[in-house]
């Protein structure tokens, strides 16, 4: 396989993680919530090796706010 | 930070920032002073309901002081008879959890219509918060020659009042000087009328005092509708007015589309011809740019319909639609109450079935929940559009020799009243299956006419054009990648004989389904389509648009999918998923919000089976008639 061929293939695998991702975030919001939850909560953990801890607030999902409640529709215009 | 840390620091976040809620009547300005104070554009009508939900914003007041500013739902009273009413009394209580009660209380009243505000005005004065009083609509009441002292009116209360005009410039400024104002004074507890005292005639009393007034309603308002709300001629114009908006869409829309069309090719092409072969190439002209452009050719007739829908909103007609539909949906098992949450749901089913908190009943709103999704979503209007445009002819018809109507808006007006009746029809089912049938009375508060604002409608329609474009580049765009990945790998097998897309994920999938839905004529590549459509119905179409670019080798033809469906669909197959999409299971986020409003998965598994089996049923007999009238 040629260098290019690769570069195109590693585009595209890049391209279809991100869209899954996105799918999951607007169509699952809870279930997304929960899994970053919950890949995060090992990562942050006292002992936790302090360079892996950035990257566990990084995959922490940010704190809800009280009465917002979203279902990834895309529809409720500007906040 | 540990637990008592975080609490002294909320603290320290609310002695700084001061908690103003906006509360009032529904239809009062609210919203829109809320967005006048905040610089927000949250969705604002003329008529009552329309927010559902709390919402917050922050003001930076001339002082440089910060407050938090709280839109609250409208209420008549603190005795709550909905869940949108149930909001504003437990936050204005402080029992809202999770939230603080307001420091200050903003009690916006319509000036028009002071006879009806008043009440809660002194309803809420009892509770013995800091308060003042915004005299919204100012402006409307001095053009209809209504005088108010606002002096006495003050004296009277005791609390300040100030006039504002939400909609304009500048309108709210003595509003903000005087919130600086109250909120750095010392609040005394007024002392409240007894117990026992008659509200309306203390309203009285102060309209005595301090208000005069040629006459209760305004004259134009009596004059329309005398005719608008006429049993017979009112029902009439509301049937041209929705009959005209879809003539509208297909006559206007066309020009624009075709724009966006050979845009759209145009790019398709060139991005083609400069990028050599490979499976880059194909992910953007097969997937991303047939796949989204497809979809966004659909934008100009989605503003045209959002722009007849805004300006309604605006003029105030639509709660007498309500009141003149209130008989047949009363038949039907519904109330004129779920006629907003109904109308809503042609925007997006989600936004509907949250408004049903209005609808005091509980029994009317699950009804009203349920037939929400019949409603035809904005979505599924580029799924009817492709279709119509494919297989129904660009030609006029008409009466006695008279060839006016558009025939493709005809059929589309016919999709969305074939919706409208199907929901009445389930409602009527369920009303027969239900132990209490009694009805109850419509109470709704037709508001005063207006000529809708050029310069809303246009903020409106640009919200719409965002909120489309939005989707397009999220959701619409993540699903055709995934499906342009499902729809080319694996690739085919050494010495395959057949395309090689049937080979694919995708495609061993849609070959699958269709033993189930080849009875109702659909084949593999409507059936793949379908899946993603689950999301958003609009992906249907970039969905379609992206198996039939990778399906056909000519570039220039894989950029135009309508001539591709109307040579290989036959016309039932075409009816046939016509009538699919008229009932077609709501998409994810309908159902995640009939879960949430309904707190039941009972409910969402009621409203998928019974939409399921409606689409089946209807496209099944559909396709079987039109194949037997020689149309397969």
């Amino acid at each position: 396989m040629s260098a290019g061929l690769l570069a195109q293939y590693a585009v595209i695998a890049l391209a279809v993680v991100a869209s899954a991702a996105v799918v999951m975030r607007k169509q699952f919001p809870n279930v997304t919530r929960r899994l970053r939850i919950a890949i995060a909560l090992p990562l942050l953990r006292d002992g936790a090796p302090a360079w892996i801890k950035p990257l566990g607030r990084a995959i922490a999902p940010p704190a809800r706010g009280a009465g917002k409640g979203c279902d990834g529709c895309d529809n409720c215009g500007p906040d | 930070m540990n637990a008592a840390v975080a609490e002294l620091h909320a603290k320290d976040m609310h002695a700084k920032s001061p908690r103003i809620a906006l509360v009032g009547n529904p239809n009062c300005g609210k919203t829109a002073l809320f967005n006048q104070l905040t610089g927000s554009r949250q969705k604002v009508a003329n008529y009552a309901g329309v927010t559902v939900e709390r919402k917050e914003g922050r003001l930076t007041g001339p002082s440089g002081r910060q407050y938090a500013v709280l839109d609250l739902p409208g209420a008549y009273s603190l005795n709550a008879a909905s869940l949108d009413e149930a909001v504003t009394r437990d936050l204005i209580r402080g029992f809202y959890p999770g939230e603080p009660a307001p420091d200050l209380l903003v009690c916006v009243v319509d000036a028009t219509n002071l006879r009806l505000h008043l009440r809660f005005v002194l309803e809420l004065r009892a509770q013995g918060k800091p308060m003042l009083v915004a005299l919204n609509m100012a402006d409307a009441a001095r053009r209809r020659g209504i005088a108010i002292d606002v002096e006495a009116l003050q004296r009277e209360l005791g609390i300040p009042v100030v006039e504002t005009v939400a909609v304009q410039r500048g309108g709210a400024d003595a509003l903000v000087r005087q919130l600086e104002a109250s909120v750095a004074m010392p609040h005394e507890a007024l002392p409240g009328l007894p117990a026992d005292a008659d509200l309306h005639a203390e309203v009285r009393r102060l309209l005595s005092l301090a208000v005069s007034m040629p006459r209760r309603t305004a004259a134009i308002d009596d004059a329309l509708d005398r005719w608008l709300l006429n049993p017979v001629v009112g029902l009439l114009v509301l049937g041209l007015v929705m009959f005209l908006i879809f003539q509208a869409v297909y006559a206007w829309a066309t020009p624009l589309m075709d724009l966006i069309d050979a845009g759209t090719a145009w790019f398709g092409g060139a991005v083609s011809n400069a990028m050599p072969e490979g499976p880059l190439r194909s992910l953007l002209v097969d997937g991303i740019i047939a796949g989204t452009g497809g979809v966004i050719v659909f934008l100009p007739q989605i503003l045209i319909l959002f722009a007849f829908i805004l300006a309604l909103e605006e003029s105030g007609y639509l709660p007498r639609a309500a009141f003149l539909l209130d008989r047949s949906m009363a038949a039907a098992g519904l109330s004129g109450r779920s006629f907003i949450p109904l109308l809503s749901s042609f925007a997006c089913a989600v936004p509907g079935i949250m408004s049903t908190r209005s609808i005091q009943d509980p029994r009317d709103r699950i009804a009203t929940i349920l037939v929400a999704p019949l409603m035809t979503c904005s979505a599924r209007l580029p799924v009817y559009a492709l279709l119509i445009g494919a297989f129904i002819p660009a030609r006029k018809v008409g009466l006695l020799g008279m060839n006016v109507f558009n025939l493709q808006g005809l059929v589309l007006f016919a999709l969305y009243a074939a919706g409208v009746l199907s929901a009445l029809a389930v409602a009527w089912l369920m009303k027969k299956w239900r132990r209490d049938k009694s009805e109850h009375a419509l109470l709704l508060e037709l508001p005063s006419y207006r000529i809708p604002h050029p310069r809303d409608l246009l903020i409106g329609l640009w919200e719409r054009a965002m909120i489309f474009l939005k989707r397009v580049g999220g959701i619409i765009l993540a699903l055709t990648i995934l499906l342009w990945f499902l729809l080319s790998f694996p690739g085919a097998p050494a010495g395959a004989a057949g395309p090689v897309i049937d080979y694919s994920f995708a495609g061993r999938i849609g070959h699958a389904m269709t033993a189930v839905f080849a009875p109702i004529g659909f084949n593999w590549q409507i059936c793949i389509a379908l899946i993603p459509g689950l999301a958003a119905r609009e992906v249907v179409v970039s969905s379609l648009a992206t198996v039939y670019a990778l399906s056909v080798s000519d570039d220039a033809a894989a950029q135009a999918l309508s001539p591709l469906i109307s040579s290989g669909w036959s016309v039932a197959t075409a009816l046939s998923l016509l009538v699919w999409f008229i009932y077609a299971p709501g998409c994810i986020s309908t159902l995640a919000t009939i879960k949430r409003e309904t707190g039941s998965w009972q409910k969402v598994v009621v409203a998928t089976v019974y939409l399921f089996a409606l689409a089946y049923a209807a496209s099944f007999v559909t396709y079987q008639v039109a194949v037997a009238m020689g149309a397969g």
